[in-house]
Protein backbone atom coordinates (compact mmCIF):
# COMPACT_ATOMS: atom_id res chain seq x y z
CA UNK A 1 0.00 0.00 0.00
CA UNK A 2 3.00 2.46 1.15
CA UNK A 3 4.61 1.50 -1.99
CA UNK A 4 1.64 2.59 -4.03
CA UNK A 5 1.37 5.83 -2.62
CA UNK A 6 4.89 6.54 -2.88
CA UNK A 7 4.72 5.72 -6.82
CA UNK A 8 1.46 7.71 -7.07
CA UNK A 9 3.58 10.64 -5.35
CA UNK A 10 6.12 10.57 -7.34
CA UNK A 11 4.53 10.42 -10.35
CA UNK A 12 2.17 13.36 -9.49
CA UNK A 13 5.69 15.46 -8.60
CA UNK A 14 7.39 14.38 -12.14
CA UNK A 15 3.98 15.46 -13.72
CA UNK A 16 4.42 19.19 -12.35
CA UNK A 17 7.70 19.12 -12.92
CA UNK A 18 7.16 18.86 -16.76
CA UNK A 19 4.42 20.78 -16.57
CA UNK A 20 6.50 23.90 -16.10
CA UNK A 21 8.47 25.15 -18.99
CA UNK A 22 12.46 25.55 -18.48
CA UNK A 23 13.62 28.56 -17.53
CA UNK A 24 15.27 30.42 -20.54
CA UNK A 25 19.00 30.96 -19.82
CA UNK A 26 21.06 34.36 -19.96
CA UNK A 27 24.52 35.31 -20.69
CA UNK A 28 25.85 39.36 -20.81
CA UNK A 29 28.59 39.74 -23.55
CA UNK A 30 30.36 42.73 -24.73
CA UNK A 31 28.89 44.13 -27.73
CA UNK A 32 31.04 43.77 -31.01
CA UNK A 33 31.35 48.04 -31.02
CA UNK A 34 31.99 47.82 -27.69
CA UNK A 35 35.24 45.36 -28.22
CA UNK A 36 36.29 47.09 -31.07
CA UNK A 37 36.19 50.53 -29.88
CA UNK A 38 38.16 49.36 -26.93
CA UNK A 39 40.20 47.63 -29.04
CA UNK A 40 39.28 44.24 -27.85
CA UNK A 41 39.27 42.74 -31.17
CA UNK A 42 41.70 40.04 -33.11
CA UNK A 43 42.12 40.65 -37.05
CA UNK A 44 40.93 37.68 -39.03
CA UNK A 45 41.92 37.47 -42.66
CA UNK A 46 38.53 35.94 -44.43
CA UNK A 47 38.23 35.42 -48.45
CA UNK A 48 40.69 38.12 -48.89
CA UNK A 49 39.30 40.78 -46.47
CA UNK A 50 40.03 41.56 -42.61
CA UNK A 51 37.10 41.28 -40.43
CA UNK A 52 37.84 42.27 -36.81
CA UNK A 53 36.70 39.53 -34.47
CA UNK A 54 35.45 40.52 -30.75
CA UNK A 55 38.39 38.78 -28.34
CA UNK A 56 36.26 38.45 -25.09
CA UNK A 57 39.10 36.74 -23.47
CA UNK A 58 41.41 40.00 -23.35
CA UNK A 59 37.83 41.86 -22.64
CA UNK A 60 37.21 40.30 -19.65
CA UNK A 61 41.16 40.43 -18.69
CA UNK A 62 41.99 43.91 -19.07
CA UNK A 63 38.66 45.96 -18.68
CA UNK A 64 37.39 46.10 -14.72
CA UNK A 65 34.82 48.15 -15.73
CA UNK A 66 33.52 45.33 -18.12
CA UNK A 67 33.77 43.04 -14.79
CA UNK A 68 31.76 45.47 -13.00
CA UNK A 69 28.74 45.72 -15.34
CA UNK A 70 28.50 41.91 -15.81
CA UNK A 71 28.61 41.76 -11.79
CA UNK A 72 25.71 44.45 -11.35
CA UNK A 73 23.85 43.18 -14.14
CA UNK A 74 23.82 39.52 -12.56
CA UNK A 75 23.42 41.35 -8.58
CA UNK A 76 20.19 42.55 -10.44
CA UNK A 77 19.33 39.42 -12.58
CA UNK A 78 19.91 37.04 -9.30
CA UNK A 79 17.37 39.40 -7.40
CA UNK A 80 14.87 38.51 -9.99
CA UNK A 81 15.83 35.09 -9.72
CA UNK A 82 17.24 34.87 -13.04
CA UNK A 83 21.32 34.20 -12.68
CA UNK A 84 23.35 34.51 -15.66
CA UNK A 85 25.81 31.86 -17.14
CA UNK A 86 29.52 34.10 -17.00
CA UNK A 87 30.73 34.22 -20.14
CA UNK A 88 34.19 33.95 -18.39
CA UNK A 89 33.57 30.38 -17.88
CA UNK A 90 32.06 29.93 -20.96
CA UNK A 91 35.39 30.96 -22.99
CA UNK A 92 37.05 28.46 -20.54
CA UNK A 93 34.62 25.74 -21.36
CA UNK A 94 35.28 26.46 -24.62
CA UNK A 95 38.87 26.55 -24.84
CA UNK A 96 39.08 22.65 -23.38
CA UNK A 97 36.42 21.96 -25.91
CA UNK A 98 38.98 23.31 -28.72
CA UNK A 99 41.53 21.65 -27.41
CA UNK A 100 39.87 18.38 -27.47
CA UNK A 101 38.53 18.84 -31.20
CA UNK A 102 42.27 20.00 -32.30
CA UNK A 103 44.02 16.31 -30.63
CA UNK A 104 40.53 14.59 -32.51
CA UNK A 105 41.70 16.28 -35.62
CA UNK A 106 39.55 17.18 -38.15
CA UNK A 107 37.41 14.19 -38.56
CA UNK A 108 35.32 15.65 -41.23
CA UNK A 109 36.33 18.98 -42.08
CA UNK A 110 33.54 20.54 -40.54
CA UNK A 111 32.13 23.20 -42.34
CA UNK A 112 29.87 24.94 -39.43
CA UNK A 113 30.57 28.38 -40.15
CA UNK A 114 29.97 29.89 -36.31
CA UNK A 115 30.71 33.79 -35.47
CA UNK A 116 32.34 33.41 -31.80
CA UNK A 117 29.48 35.30 -30.12
CA UNK A 118 27.61 31.89 -32.15
CA UNK A 119 30.12 29.41 -30.81
CA UNK A 120 29.65 31.11 -27.18
CA UNK A 121 26.12 30.71 -26.95
CA UNK A 122 26.20 27.35 -28.46
CA UNK A 123 28.61 26.31 -25.58
CA UNK A 124 26.46 28.37 -22.77
CA UNK A 125 23.19 26.90 -24.41
CA UNK A 126 21.69 30.35 -23.64
CA UNK A 127 18.71 31.58 -24.48
CA UNK A 128 19.07 34.81 -24.52
CA UNK A 129 22.34 37.06 -25.10
CA UNK A 130 22.27 40.42 -23.53
CA UNK A 131 24.61 42.90 -25.70
CA UNK A 132 26.00 45.58 -23.42
CA UNK A 133 28.06 48.71 -24.48
CA UNK A 134 28.87 52.34 -23.31
CA UNK A 135 30.74 55.23 -24.06
CA UNK A 136 32.19 58.26 -22.12
CA UNK A 137 30.68 61.23 -23.62
CA UNK A 138 32.50 64.97 -22.97
CA UNK A 139 30.58 67.99 -22.40
CA UNK A 140 33.14 70.57 -21.41
CA UNK A 141 34.21 69.78 -17.63
CA UNK A 142 31.33 67.34 -17.34
CA UNK A 143 31.10 63.84 -18.76
CA UNK A 144 27.96 61.92 -19.17
CA UNK A 145 27.57 58.08 -19.57
CA UNK A 146 25.76 56.38 -22.58
CA UNK A 147 24.62 53.22 -22.02
CA UNK A 148 22.96 50.14 -24.16
CA UNK A 149 21.53 47.45 -22.73
CA UNK A 150 20.30 45.06 -25.77
CA UNK A 151 18.59 41.68 -25.28
CA UNK A 152 18.78 39.68 -28.50
CA UNK A 153 17.56 35.94 -29.26
CA UNK A 154 20.12 33.69 -29.12
CA UNK A 155 18.12 31.29 -31.22
CA UNK A 156 17.48 33.66 -34.05
CA UNK A 157 19.02 36.85 -33.62
CA UNK A 158 16.17 38.84 -33.26
CA UNK A 159 16.12 41.63 -30.67
CA UNK A 160 14.09 41.25 -27.66
CA UNK A 161 14.27 44.75 -26.57
CA UNK A 162 16.64 47.24 -25.26
CA UNK A 163 17.38 49.88 -22.43
CA UNK A 164 19.65 52.86 -23.12
CA UNK A 165 20.04 56.26 -22.61
CA UNK A 166 22.42 59.12 -21.76
CA UNK A 167 22.93 59.39 -17.90
CA UNK A 168 22.82 63.07 -16.27
CA UNK A 169 26.38 64.97 -17.00
CA UNK A 170 28.41 64.61 -13.87
CA UNK A 171 32.13 66.85 -12.99
CA UNK A 172 33.71 64.16 -10.23
CA UNK A 173 31.82 60.96 -10.75
CA UNK A 174 33.93 58.26 -12.68
CA UNK A 175 32.79 55.91 -15.61
CA UNK A 176 32.26 52.64 -13.33
CA UNK A 177 29.96 54.73 -10.57
CA UNK A 178 28.17 56.10 -14.01
CA UNK A 179 28.11 52.70 -15.67
CA UNK A 180 26.71 51.51 -11.97
CA UNK A 181 24.08 54.28 -11.99
CA UNK A 182 23.21 53.49 -15.52
CA UNK A 183 22.48 49.57 -15.01
CA UNK A 184 20.60 50.38 -12.03
CA UNK A 185 18.33 52.97 -13.49
CA UNK A 186 17.17 50.82 -17.02
CA UNK A 187 17.12 47.42 -15.59
CA UNK A 188 13.65 47.61 -14.53
CA UNK A 189 12.91 49.06 -18.13
CA UNK A 190 14.61 46.12 -19.90
CA UNK A 191 12.85 43.50 -17.55
CA UNK A 192 10.06 44.57 -18.63
CA UNK A 193 10.32 44.24 -22.01
CA UNK A 194 12.17 40.49 -21.05
CA UNK A 195 8.82 39.61 -19.45
CA UNK A 196 7.41 40.35 -22.63
CA UNK A 197 8.99 37.85 -24.60
CA UNK A 198 8.76 35.34 -21.93
CA UNK A 199 5.03 35.83 -22.20
CA UNK A 200 4.94 35.34 -25.92
CA UNK A 201 7.57 32.58 -25.91
CA UNK A 202 4.93 30.34 -23.28
CA UNK A 203 2.36 31.59 -25.56
CA UNK A 204 3.51 31.01 -29.24
CA UNK A 205 7.18 29.09 -28.56
CA UNK A 206 10.56 29.66 -29.86
CA UNK A 207 10.89 31.33 -33.43
CA UNK A 208 13.59 29.20 -35.57
CA UNK A 209 14.30 29.15 -39.33
CA UNK A 210 14.25 25.60 -40.70
CA UNK A 211 16.11 25.43 -44.27
CA UNK A 212 15.36 22.07 -46.61
CA UNK A 213 17.99 21.65 -49.54
CA UNK A 214 18.35 18.87 -51.68
CA UNK A 215 21.15 16.83 -52.82
CA UNK A 216 22.23 17.43 -56.68
CA UNK A 217 21.73 14.15 -58.93
CA UNK A 218 20.79 12.33 -55.35
CA UNK A 219 20.47 8.11 -56.10
CA UNK A 220 16.88 8.42 -55.51
CA UNK A 221 16.08 11.50 -57.66
CA UNK A 222 14.05 12.94 -54.85
CA UNK A 223 13.71 16.80 -55.16
CA UNK A 224 11.18 19.02 -53.34
CA UNK A 225 8.69 18.27 -56.70
CA UNK A 226 8.23 14.53 -56.08
CA UNK A 227 5.35 13.41 -55.37
CA UNK A 228 3.83 11.06 -52.88
CA UNK A 229 0.33 9.61 -53.36
CA UNK A 230 -0.37 12.87 -55.50
CA UNK A 231 1.19 15.13 -53.05
CA UNK A 232 4.29 17.16 -53.65
CA UNK A 233 7.23 16.49 -51.03
CA UNK A 234 7.39 20.63 -49.96
CA UNK A 235 3.31 20.17 -49.64
CA UNK A 236 3.73 17.19 -47.01
CA UNK A 237 6.60 19.23 -45.52
CA UNK A 238 4.03 22.07 -44.89
CA UNK A 239 1.46 20.16 -43.57
CA UNK A 240 4.13 18.18 -41.41
CA UNK A 241 4.69 21.88 -40.02
CA UNK A 242 1.34 22.73 -39.74
CA UNK A 243 0.60 20.30 -37.44
CA UNK A 244 3.77 20.26 -35.20
CA UNK A 245 4.55 24.24 -34.76
CA UNK A 246 2.53 25.67 -32.17
CA UNK A 247 -0.19 26.79 -33.39
CA UNK A 248 0.47 26.14 -37.03
CA UNK A 249 2.86 29.36 -36.82
CA UNK A 250 5.19 29.18 -40.06
CA UNK A 251 5.52 30.98 -43.00
CA UNK A 252 6.90 29.21 -46.17
CA UNK A 253 9.39 32.28 -47.25
CA UNK A 254 10.17 30.76 -50.78
CA UNK A 255 10.46 27.11 -52.61
CA UNK A 256 11.48 25.33 -55.44
CA UNK A 257 12.11 21.85 -56.64
CA UNK A 258 16.02 22.21 -55.06
CA UNK A 259 15.09 24.53 -51.47
CA UNK A 260 12.24 25.75 -49.40
CA UNK A 261 12.75 28.50 -46.62
CA UNK A 262 10.63 28.27 -43.86
CA UNK A 263 10.80 31.56 -41.46
CA UNK A 264 9.25 32.57 -38.41
CA UNK A 265 8.88 28.65 -37.52
CA UNK A 266 7.53 28.75 -33.82
CA UNK A 267 8.20 25.35 -32.32
CA UNK A 268 7.30 24.15 -29.07
CA UNK A 269 9.70 24.72 -26.01
CA UNK A 270 9.77 21.26 -25.13
CA UNK A 271 8.94 17.86 -26.44
CA UNK A 272 7.05 15.40 -25.44
CA UNK A 273 8.99 14.02 -23.60
CA UNK A 274 9.42 17.30 -21.41
CA UNK A 275 13.12 17.86 -23.12
CA UNK A 276 13.87 21.21 -24.18
CA UNK A 277 14.50 21.42 -28.08
CA UNK A 278 15.94 23.72 -30.22
CA UNK A 279 16.24 23.67 -33.82
CA UNK A 280 18.32 20.66 -34.50
CA UNK A 281 15.67 18.87 -31.78
CA UNK A 282 12.65 19.77 -33.97
CA UNK A 283 14.44 19.34 -37.54
CA UNK A 284 15.61 15.73 -36.12
CA UNK A 285 11.43 15.10 -35.73
CA UNK A 286 10.91 16.14 -39.37
CA UNK A 287 14.12 14.04 -40.69
CA UNK A 288 13.03 11.38 -38.90
CA UNK A 289 9.27 11.36 -40.59
CA UNK A 290 10.90 11.38 -44.00
CA UNK A 291 12.93 8.86 -43.39
CA UNK A 292 10.24 6.49 -42.12
CA UNK A 293 7.62 5.04 -44.74
CA UNK A 294 5.97 5.66 -47.15
CA UNK A 295 8.86 8.55 -47.93
CA UNK A 296 11.90 6.48 -46.95
CA UNK A 297 13.98 9.68 -48.27
CA UNK A 298 17.45 9.64 -46.84
CA UNK A 299 18.60 13.13 -45.23
CA UNK A 300 20.85 14.34 -42.82
CA UNK A 301 20.61 17.33 -40.60
CA UNK A 302 22.68 20.24 -39.80
CA UNK A 303 23.04 22.45 -37.46
CA UNK A 304 23.71 26.48 -37.53
CA UNK A 305 23.21 27.91 -34.32
CA UNK A 306 19.89 27.66 -32.14
CA UNK A 307 17.87 28.84 -34.18
CA UNK A 308 18.54 27.06 -37.59
CA UNK A 309 18.24 24.16 -39.08
CA UNK A 310 19.13 22.74 -42.22
CA UNK A 311 17.59 19.45 -43.60
CA UNK A 312 19.54 18.28 -46.56
CA UNK A 313 17.58 15.33 -49.08
CA UNK A 314 18.60 12.59 -51.23
CA UNK A 315 21.56 11.68 -49.10
CA UNK A 316 23.01 10.86 -45.99
CA UNK B 1 -22.11 86.93 23.92
CA UNK B 2 -24.71 84.11 23.31
CA UNK B 3 -25.08 85.22 19.69
CA UNK B 4 -21.55 84.59 19.00
CA UNK B 5 -20.92 81.21 21.09
CA UNK B 6 -23.25 78.82 19.25
CA UNK B 7 -21.48 79.64 15.86
CA UNK B 8 -18.59 79.22 17.80
CA UNK B 9 -19.46 75.73 18.90
CA UNK B 10 -21.18 74.73 15.65
CA UNK B 11 -17.71 75.96 14.02
CA UNK B 12 -15.53 73.93 16.25
CA UNK B 13 -17.61 70.58 16.40
CA UNK B 14 -17.49 71.21 12.23
CA UNK B 15 -13.23 71.35 12.31
CA UNK B 16 -12.60 67.51 12.31
CA UNK B 17 -15.27 66.33 9.93
CA UNK B 18 -14.14 69.34 7.41
CA UNK B 19 -10.72 67.77 7.67
CA UNK B 20 -11.79 65.13 7.29
CA UNK B 21 -13.98 65.53 4.54
CA UNK B 22 -10.79 67.49 2.92
CA UNK B 23 -8.60 63.97 3.16
CA UNK B 24 -11.55 62.08 1.65
CA UNK B 25 -11.00 64.43 -1.53
CA UNK B 26 -7.68 64.15 -1.34
CA UNK B 27 -8.07 60.57 -1.83
CA UNK B 28 -10.94 60.81 -4.46
CA UNK B 29 -8.38 62.84 -6.15
CA UNK B 30 -5.41 59.86 -6.25
CA UNK B 31 -7.93 57.32 -7.42
CA UNK B 32 -8.33 59.76 -10.14
CA UNK B 33 -5.17 60.19 -10.86
CA UNK B 34 -5.40 64.25 -9.72
CA UNK B 35 -1.74 64.16 -9.18
CA UNK B 36 1.76 64.82 -11.15
CA UNK B 37 4.55 62.76 -10.37
CA UNK B 38 8.10 62.96 -11.97
CA UNK B 39 11.87 61.26 -11.91
CA UNK B 40 13.67 63.38 -9.54
CA UNK B 41 16.93 61.95 -10.04
CA UNK B 42 19.07 58.75 -9.65
CA UNK B 43 18.35 56.91 -6.63
CA UNK B 44 19.90 54.28 -4.48
CA UNK B 45 19.39 50.35 -5.70
CA UNK B 46 15.95 49.45 -5.41
CA UNK B 47 14.28 52.86 -4.85
CA UNK B 48 12.70 54.98 -7.64
CA UNK B 49 13.29 58.98 -6.37
CA UNK B 50 10.09 60.74 -7.35
CA UNK B 51 8.94 63.98 -7.49
CA UNK B 52 4.89 64.54 -6.63
CA UNK B 53 2.53 67.06 -6.95
CA UNK B 54 -0.31 67.29 -5.18
CA UNK B 55 -3.40 69.40 -5.42
CA UNK B 56 -5.86 70.36 -1.97
CA UNK B 57 -7.32 73.11 -1.15
CA UNK B 58 -5.64 72.66 2.06
CA UNK B 59 -1.56 72.55 1.66
CA UNK B 60 -1.18 70.09 4.96
CA UNK B 61 -3.39 67.60 3.43
CA UNK B 62 -1.59 67.88 -0.02
CA UNK B 63 1.60 67.26 1.68
CA UNK B 64 0.11 64.42 3.79
CA UNK B 65 -1.28 62.84 0.42
CA UNK B 66 2.05 62.91 -1.25
CA UNK B 67 3.25 59.54 -0.06
CA UNK B 68 0.37 57.67 -1.16
CA UNK B 69 0.78 59.70 -4.63
CA UNK B 70 4.17 58.51 -4.78
CA UNK B 71 3.45 54.76 -4.30
CA UNK B 72 0.17 54.96 -6.34
CA UNK B 73 1.98 56.81 -9.06
CA UNK B 74 4.75 54.23 -9.29
CA UNK B 75 2.02 51.42 -9.14
CA UNK B 76 -0.13 52.58 -12.21
CA UNK B 77 1.11 55.60 -13.86
CA UNK B 78 4.74 55.52 -13.94
CA UNK B 79 6.85 58.65 -15.61
CA UNK B 80 8.64 60.16 -18.13
CA UNK B 81 12.60 60.76 -18.32
CA UNK B 82 14.91 63.07 -19.82
CA UNK B 83 17.73 65.37 -18.49
CA UNK B 84 19.80 62.18 -17.29
CA UNK B 85 16.90 60.63 -15.58
CA UNK B 86 15.40 57.24 -17.17
CA UNK B 87 11.27 56.60 -17.65
CA UNK B 88 9.59 54.02 -15.92
CA UNK B 89 6.36 52.18 -16.81
CA UNK B 90 4.51 51.47 -14.34
CA UNK B 91 4.74 48.19 -11.91
CA UNK B 92 1.15 46.98 -12.79
CA UNK B 93 0.50 47.90 -16.57
CA UNK B 94 -2.32 45.74 -16.97
CA UNK B 95 -5.27 47.49 -18.15
CA UNK B 96 -8.06 47.31 -15.39
CA UNK B 97 -6.32 45.74 -13.10
CA UNK B 98 -7.01 48.25 -10.00
CA UNK B 99 -10.91 47.66 -10.45
CA UNK B 100 -9.85 44.37 -10.83
CA UNK B 101 -8.15 44.15 -7.16
CA UNK B 102 -10.17 46.80 -6.10
CA UNK B 103 -10.82 45.25 -2.34
CA UNK B 104 -6.57 44.48 -1.80
CA UNK B 105 -5.81 48.48 -3.54
CA UNK B 106 -8.63 49.55 -0.99
CA UNK B 107 -7.01 48.22 2.18
CA UNK B 108 -3.58 48.99 0.69
CA UNK B 109 -3.92 52.45 0.20
CA UNK B 110 -6.40 52.70 3.90
CA UNK B 111 -5.43 55.80 6.10
CA UNK B 112 -2.15 53.88 7.74
CA UNK B 113 -2.49 51.09 5.26
CA UNK B 114 0.73 49.42 3.71
CA UNK B 115 1.72 51.84 1.25
CA UNK B 116 3.15 53.77 3.85
CA UNK B 117 5.76 50.98 3.99
CA UNK B 118 7.15 51.87 0.87
CA UNK B 119 7.66 55.46 0.59
CA UNK B 120 9.69 58.44 2.36
CA UNK B 121 10.03 61.97 2.13
CA UNK B 122 12.75 63.71 1.71
CA UNK B 123 12.94 66.29 4.48
CA UNK B 124 13.25 70.11 3.00
CA UNK B 125 12.08 69.23 -0.30
CA UNK B 126 8.29 70.98 -0.26
CA UNK B 127 7.37 73.23 -2.60
CA UNK B 128 4.11 74.77 -2.45
CA UNK B 129 2.56 77.25 -5.25
CA UNK B 130 -1.21 78.64 -5.52
CA UNK B 131 -2.98 77.86 -7.94
CA UNK B 132 -6.67 79.48 -8.06
CA UNK B 133 -8.13 78.59 -4.89
CA UNK B 134 -6.00 75.98 -4.41
CA UNK B 135 -2.55 74.47 -3.31
CA UNK B 136 -0.47 72.66 -5.57
CA UNK B 137 2.22 71.26 -3.09
CA UNK B 138 5.36 68.98 -4.72
CA UNK B 139 7.39 66.72 -2.37
CA UNK B 140 10.50 64.31 -3.16
CA UNK B 141 9.50 61.08 -2.14
CA UNK B 142 11.97 58.13 -2.31
CA UNK B 143 9.46 54.67 -3.16
CA UNK B 144 11.00 51.57 -2.16
CA UNK B 145 10.29 50.07 -5.64
CA UNK B 146 11.83 46.38 -5.02
CA UNK B 147 10.01 46.03 -1.74
CA UNK B 148 6.92 47.51 -3.02
CA UNK B 149 6.81 44.61 -6.29
CA UNK B 150 7.81 41.57 -4.38
CA UNK B 151 4.60 42.58 -2.15
CA UNK B 152 2.77 43.22 -5.16
CA UNK B 153 3.98 39.69 -7.06
CA UNK B 154 3.29 38.09 -3.41
CA UNK B 155 -0.65 39.56 -3.28
CA UNK B 156 -0.68 38.11 -7.50
CA UNK B 157 -1.71 41.22 -8.50
CA UNK B 158 1.57 41.70 -10.99
CA UNK B 159 3.38 38.81 -12.16
CA UNK B 160 6.94 37.53 -10.95
CA UNK B 161 9.73 37.55 -14.15
CA UNK B 162 10.20 34.10 -13.53
CA UNK B 163 6.32 33.41 -13.54
CA UNK B 164 5.55 30.03 -15.64
CA UNK B 165 9.02 28.51 -15.59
Amino acid sequence: MKKSIFTIVLACVALIASAQIKKPELMVVPSDVWCITNGYYTEVENMGMTTKVPNYKQALQENMGLKLAIAKLNDLMAERQFPLISLEQTIKNLEQRRMEDNMTVSKAGNELAESPLDEVARMAKCDIILELSWEMKDFGPKHSLAYILEGRDAYTGKSIGAASGTGAPSISADVDVLLEEAIVANMDNFNNRLMDHFQEMQDIGREIILDIKVFANNERGIDLESEFDGEELVDIIENWLQVNTVQGRFSRQYSSENVANFTQVRIPTYDERGRAIDANGFAKQLSKMLKQAPYNIPNKVLVKGLGRAVIILGEK
Amino acid sequence: MKKFLLPLLVAILCLPSCKSLRQKQANTDTNQYRYEIECAGNAIQGTYLVKVWTYSRNASVAENQCRKNAVHGVIFKGYGGGQGCVSQRPLANTPGIEDQYKTYFDNFFAPGGEFQKYASIMSGTTETVKVGKEYKVGVVVSVRKDDLRKALEAAGVIRKLNSGF
